[in-house]
């Protein structure tokens, strides 16, 4: 049914980061106009990027017969899509203020970002998890983990712009938006558990995989995902013991976050020049 | 038969050109108040009629068979006050037809209020309207009016920023207690001092759903009487140091020559409350919280200056909207002239 859609997966992904582009444009101007944009407008965008963005992951799905994990564009389409999933579950539940302004505007930024470069979607071979479940499930944790890591900079770049508003005794344009301090402290601890969790379940997935398989996998990816890992684990401790909160924490959370991302470009280039191990044609360039 | 749109009026006082002593002796208690409007709508030639009694402003609305009826108004208001004729039309404005219209819709839009943009003017005036219309004081002209107020100002406030930013110290300061802890329903309250913008900030937060309130004081029968007021609780004044990291919220305005509060103090309290972010509140002269609490992680210190520089600024930005809401409401006056105006034509034919 996916063939018969007069859509290539590319093309999705470029409407999906367009809409995402838009909603965020919308919430701008608005704000720009010191005006609250409409919940409800800024929902509908996102849905409907949210859901050519699906579109366009099923399409690349169906086409390597796997979750669409293989590249880093591939990686940025799934974080974006798991970014904006995650908010349609906290969005509505949580009602934070201007949290699908600054979604829309990281999946704005990761999903369009990775046409920029267009080596980041290079080819590589259908069947790249070898058809072991575990070690696909491990790829859409952790990736999803990201999502949640995502959302977790995000609400806390929200946290520090509204101290900061705040402390400095400013009260008119973006700060008066936003959600409380309090109220964004306490979605970034839950975040933080929620995104720990989810990554060590899929590390112990990994670690099954890699048990038999060691030498599939790049001793650079198992080191920057461990690392990235004991760092937010790191945080997650200090954080249960009350000795990094607030500010601290926020900070913490969107330099690991930056380091996130900046890992998978090394990884992927580190995997990218281990030698195939099948032998099956490469997935056309797009 | 007279045009009854013709003599369309208001005719009062308000706080633009009367001072205090002199709206003091034009006060009517809200029982006199109601008297004069149904001895208005009793007089000869007075179709409808309304009172608007509030503490800034003393105005009469009406429809009369002529206009020169508004000077017996005067006459019989002078009289029944026993106030002098040449005061009062001293200090006095009145307004017929179109410019009636216009006036009445900027008082219920908070336009022509002390605190521009305020709403306690809509309920008030909504208040005196109901009661003129159970007493059968308004008529089909009146009540047009008065309805199609309530709308206008209701479409002025929305889409201008008349109303936008708290002007008073209290909401300011609720404002800001919504922006560190959002719902203030869990945020405990504590009370330092007795003086009256102290207490007004506090009654501000409980009116925004802050239930636990303490209050302290150097003397404890003060702090327990407005404990009390509060529906809070009220602590001893030697103890509550010992307690601060227990409240998330603490007001301070005590008389104390100099601080009561120091940083280390804070940074104490806070060790204990690392997660619970701290808003202090210094509305005492000479201040009662060292500043530099300011830089302590998680505490938010806002002294009178502070408060009153925000809610000014916010009297300025409603000020700046003031021609945006002015040309809203003409067009809605205009509009409601000509309906008036197309009624009494058809009634007439």
């Amino acid at each position: 049914m996916l063939n018969e859609i007069a859509m290539t997966d590319k093309n999705a992904f470029a409407v999906a980061a367009a809409i995402y582009g838009g909603a965020f444009a919308f919430g701008l101007v608005a704000l720009l106009m010191r005006r609250v944009y409409p919940r409800a407008v800024m929902f509908a965008l996102l849905v409907g990027g949210f859901l050519i963005q699906t579109l366009g992951l099923n399409l690349r799905g169906a086409e390597i017969k796997a979750c669409p994990l293989g590249n880093i564009f591939e990686v940025a389409q799934f974080i974006a899509w798991s970014l904006v999933l995650l908010f349609f579950i906290i969005g509505p539940a949580f009602r934070l203020r201007l949290l699908g302004f600054f979604t829309a505007g990281l999946a704005a930024l990761l999903a369009a970002g990775v046409f920029a470069v267009p080596a980041w979607d290079r080819a590589y071979p259908p069947g790249i998890f070898g058809g072991n479940p575990w070690i696909e499930l491990h790829a859409a944790l952790a990736i999803f983990s990201y999502g949640v890591f995502a959302i977790l900079s995000l609400v806390s770049i929200m946290f520090l712009i509204q101290q900061h508003g705040l402390k400095k005794k400013q009260f008119k344009g973006l700060y008066q938006y936003l959600p409380s301090v309090q109220q964004l402290d306490l979605m970034a601890k839950r975040l933080l558990i929620t995104g720990v969790i989810v990554l060590s379940a899929s590390l112990i997935f990994g670690s099954i995989f890699w048990v038999n398989n060691h030498e599939l996998v790049p001793v650079f990816k198992l080191t920057a995902t461990c690392l990235i890992w004991l760092g937010y684990l790191t945080v997650f401790v200090l954080r249960i013991q009350k000795k990094l909160v607030t500010r601290r924490h926020a900070i913490a959370t969107i330099i690991l976050f930056v380091l996130a991302i900046a890992s998978l470009w090394p990884v992927q280039s580190a995997r990218d020049s281990e030698p195939q191990t099948t032998g099956a044609p490469l997935r056309v360039e797009r | 038969m007279s045009d009854v749109l013709q003599s369309l009026f208001v005719l009062g006082t308000s706080h633009h050109a009367t001072p205090l002593d002199v709206r003091e002796r034009f006060a009517l208690t809200q029982p006199q108040a109601l008297e004069l409007q149904q001895r208005l709508h009793a007089h000869e030639g007075i179709r409808e009629c309304l009172v608007l009694n509030t503490c800034n402003r003393l105005e009469i609305y009406g429809l009369a068979d002529r206009i020169e009826r508004v000077d017996e108004i005067r006459e019989l208001f002078c009289e029944k006050q026993n106030v002098p004729i040449e005061l009062f039309q001293q200090y006095a404005y009145s307004h017929n037809n179109l410019e009636a219209l216009q006036h009445v819709l900027e008082v219920s839009t908070g336009l022509d209020s002390q605190m521009v943009g305020e709403t306690e003017i809509l309920g008030q005036l909504k208040q005196a309207y109901t009661k003129a219309r159970d007493a059968k004081c308004t008529g089909n002209v009146l009540n047009r009016l008065f309805e199609k107020s309530f709308q206008a100002a209701k479409a002025a406030r929305s889409q201008t920023g008349i109303t936008r930013g708290q002007i008073s110290i209290g909401n300011v300061a609720v404002d800001l207690a919504s922006r560190i802890f959002g719902q203030l329903s869990k945020s405990r309250v504590l009370l330092l001092g007795s003086g009256e913008v102290g207490e007004k900030t506090a009654q501000a937060l409980k009116s925004r759903g802050a239930d636990d309130i303490a209050v302290s004081s150097r003397t404890f029968e003060n702090a327990h009487k407005l404990a009390h007021e509060l529906g809070g609780s009220a602590i001893d004044f030697e103890d509550f140091k010992a307690q601060l990291e227990h409240f998330d919220i603490v007001i301070c305005s005590t008389a104390a020559p100099g601080t009561i509060l120091d940083r280390s103090i804070i940074a104490q309290s806070m060790k204990r409350r690392p997660e619970r972010p701290c808003f202090l509140i210094d509305l005492a002269l000479p201040r009662d919280i060292d500043p530099a609490v300011e830089d302590i992680e998680n505490v938010y210190l806002y002294n009178l200056d502070d408060l009153s520089t925000i809610a000014n600024e916010n009297l300025t930005a409603r000020k700046a909207e003031i021609d945006n809401a002015r040309e809203i409401l003409k067009k809605h006056a205009w509009n409601l002239w000509l309906q008036l105006r197309r009624r009494e034509l058809m009634r007439r034919s």
